[in-house]
């Protein structure tokens, strides 16, 4: 065919759309759609990668089985949500702070240095922050605990040895991730307020809590919020960050849901089961994208 | 208190929490410089004699090569492929609003949404089944894929900023779609575009499951020689991961300095405009 009459096909509007969305489409169903119809397929088999056997038909077991609590999968999930929930609470709480602090920083010397400084943990390769949290975690290395117990004289804490504390200090090493991500969110929500109504709120005199329930909230609750939504999602996967500091251990003690998952699936092979667990989380993820849509969509009829 | 000493207050007060929220970054690049003593020396030590021996024994490694090269080469080919087929698609979307539109941009949006080893799963199987594991192709194919949902998204709220009477104008004028889809619209969502590419760029670039997982030992990129420990040589080797880690997040690094007004973007799917 020559370039000609390619655009005259692309003249069929039929042809256009179809020409326009089918490497998309085909990206989609050979690499999304095809392992997805294998997940379900396999959630309903008992089929490990070791054994040698083929999948066998398993009726509702796995889906049993997780209901029943099997391999504390419902313990995973719990550790997984508190993960989120205070995980993304602190960072929304600092965060906001930082924004605040920020918001009247545009004629500061070196603004962008500064910022870029202050977004790097968010760009860092999860894996190597892991990792090298590990050392400064160390218990005769670190230079946390040096720090502190020059600071504060605290004695050496294991932090990732410690089953009561690992929890913990994994949670840290998030938030010390991802707070800078609802500082920018902060910013871009302040940075959406009309200039006009804070003016109007100076001349008014309103006090700064009224100045925030009233003017500001009302413009940047949308974007706060997705970012608190995109928070959550992000949080509920953590795994890179994990593996290379404690593994999901000591004990369970770090054990979040994707990590349990990914050791299930990839190193004791059991496909039936981590498929199982696999269509547990896509419908809690189909749910949170649906809020995620609906905020999107309540923010565009809002204007 | 003078206005001009506030003002200086409030600023060193910026700094000090930028500095902060960077000092394990600083810390992991001190440490980039000490030789293997220093660094395991109780107390930690922040005077030293620095040495660039790391860098040089990192340099000469030969897997360090072909990790840094894998980490470079599938990036770019992913993503370059992911936001070519992305733009197509979200001009698609934009304009013409085929049927179940919104049902798509739902399904693009929730693989993003699923934890990485539940993707991941069933297209281990399926490469394995087809022999496709450890293979660059493989593996480009797949991050495209996964890079595809976040461009799409980025890109459609760019292309319904961009009026149709672009297009309508090209078309009246006797351009052809080619024409007036690279030549007319294209030019105009340019911020949309590098926003797209530079945030799956440094997804990519940071990955380490799906490498993990799909890939194998030809495709290996840094991430995965940090997480499978390719430089312990009998306990972890903390210059190496030093080293390893300051040079590798120079890239990601020098990005939201230099697309700092893409940022915003970037992290929000497209959702959120706006600068910092």
């Amino acid at each position: 065919m020559s370039t000609n009459s390619i655009s005259r096909a692309l003249d069929n509007r039929k042809f256009l759309v179809f020409a326009l969305l089918a490497p998309v489409l085909a990206f989609f169903i050979v690499f999304n759609t095809i392992p997805t119809l294998w997940l379900l397929g396999l959630s309903f088999h008992k089929f490990s990668l070791i054994s040698g056997t083929p999948p066998e038909f398993f009726g509702i077991r796995n889906f049993q089985d997780i209901f029943f609590n099997k391999n504390n999968v419902w313990g995973d999930l719990r550790r997984t949500f508190l993960f989120v929930v205070v995980g993304v609470s602190i960072q929304t709480v600092l965060g906001v702070l930082l924004g605040f602090l920020f918001w009247g920083s545009k004629d500061m010397p070196g603004r962008r240095v500064a910022l870029t400084l202050l977004f790097t943990p968010m760009v860092l390769t999860p894996i190597a922050t892991g990792t090298f949290f590990r050392f400064i975690y160390d218990p005769t290395f670190g230079a946390l605990n040096f720090l502190l117990s020059g600071l504060f004289g605290t004695g050496v804490i294991d932090f990732l040895g410690n089953p009561s504390i690992a929890y913990w200090a994994v949670l840290a090493v998030d938030c010390w991730m991802w707070t800078p991500f609802m500082t920018l969110m902060t910013l871009a929500a302040l940075g959406s307020v009309p200039k006009a109504e804070l003016e109007a709120a100076e001349i008014d005199r309103l006090s700064w809590p009224q100045r925030v329930s009233m003017v500001i909230w009302h413009h940047g609750k949308f974007i706060l919020m997705l970012g608190i939504l995109l928070r959550t999602i992000d949080a509920f996967k953590t795994l890179d960050l994990i593996i290379p500091m404690t593994k999901g251990g000591p004990g369970q003690t770090t054990r979040l849901v994707a990590v349990e998952l990914n050791k299930q699936g990839f190193e004791s092979f059991h496909m039936g089961w981590s498929s199982a667990v696999s269509v547990l989380l896509l419908l809690i993820s189909i749910a949170m994208t649906s809020i995620f849509i609906y905020i999107l969509n309540r923010r565009r009829k809002a204007g | 208190m003078p206005q001009r000493l506030r003002t200086t207050l409030y600023y060193a007060a910026l700094w000090l929490v930028s500095l902060i929220f960077f000092a394990p970054v600083a810390w992991i690049i001190l440490s980039s410089f000490k030789t293997r003593n220093d660094i395991l020396a109780t107390p930690p030590k922040l005077i030293f004699s620095p040495t660039f021996e790391n860098y040089v024994d990192l340099f000469t490694r030969s897997t360090f090569m072909l990790q840094l090269v894998n980490s470079v080469f599938l990036s770019l080919a992913a993503v370059v492929l992911a936001v070519f087929v992305s733009f197509l698609a979200a001009f698609c979307f934009s304009r013409f609003k085929p049927k179940g539109t919104d049902f798509l941009m739902f399904l693009l949006l929730s693989i993003r949404m699923l934890p990485g080893p539940a993707v991941i799963m069933p297209v281990y199987l399926m490469y394995v089944a087809f022999g496709w594991k450890d293979n660059h192709i493989g593996l480009i194919f797949f991050y495209a894929m996964f890079s595809i949902p976040f461009s799409v998204w980025i890109l459609k709220g760019f292309l319904d900023g961009v009026s149709t009477r672009f297009d309508e104008t090209g078309r009246v004028n006797g351009g052809s779609w080619v024409h007036v889809i690279f030549r007319v619209v294209l030019p105009q969502v340019k911020p949309g575009l590098i926003a797209a590419f530079i945030f799956n760029l440094i997804f990519v670039w940071n990955e380490f499951l799906f490498n993990f997982i799909i890939g194998g030992v030809s495709t290996q990129n840094i991430p995965y020689a940090l997480a499978v420990g390719a430089y312990a040589d009998g306990g972890l080797n903390w210059t190496f991961i030093a080293t390893l880690t300051s040079i590798y997040i120079v890239p990601p690094v020098l990005f939201i300095y230099f697309f700092q007004k893409y940022l915003l973007v970037g992290m929000t799917f497209g959702t959120v405009r706006g600068e910092v």
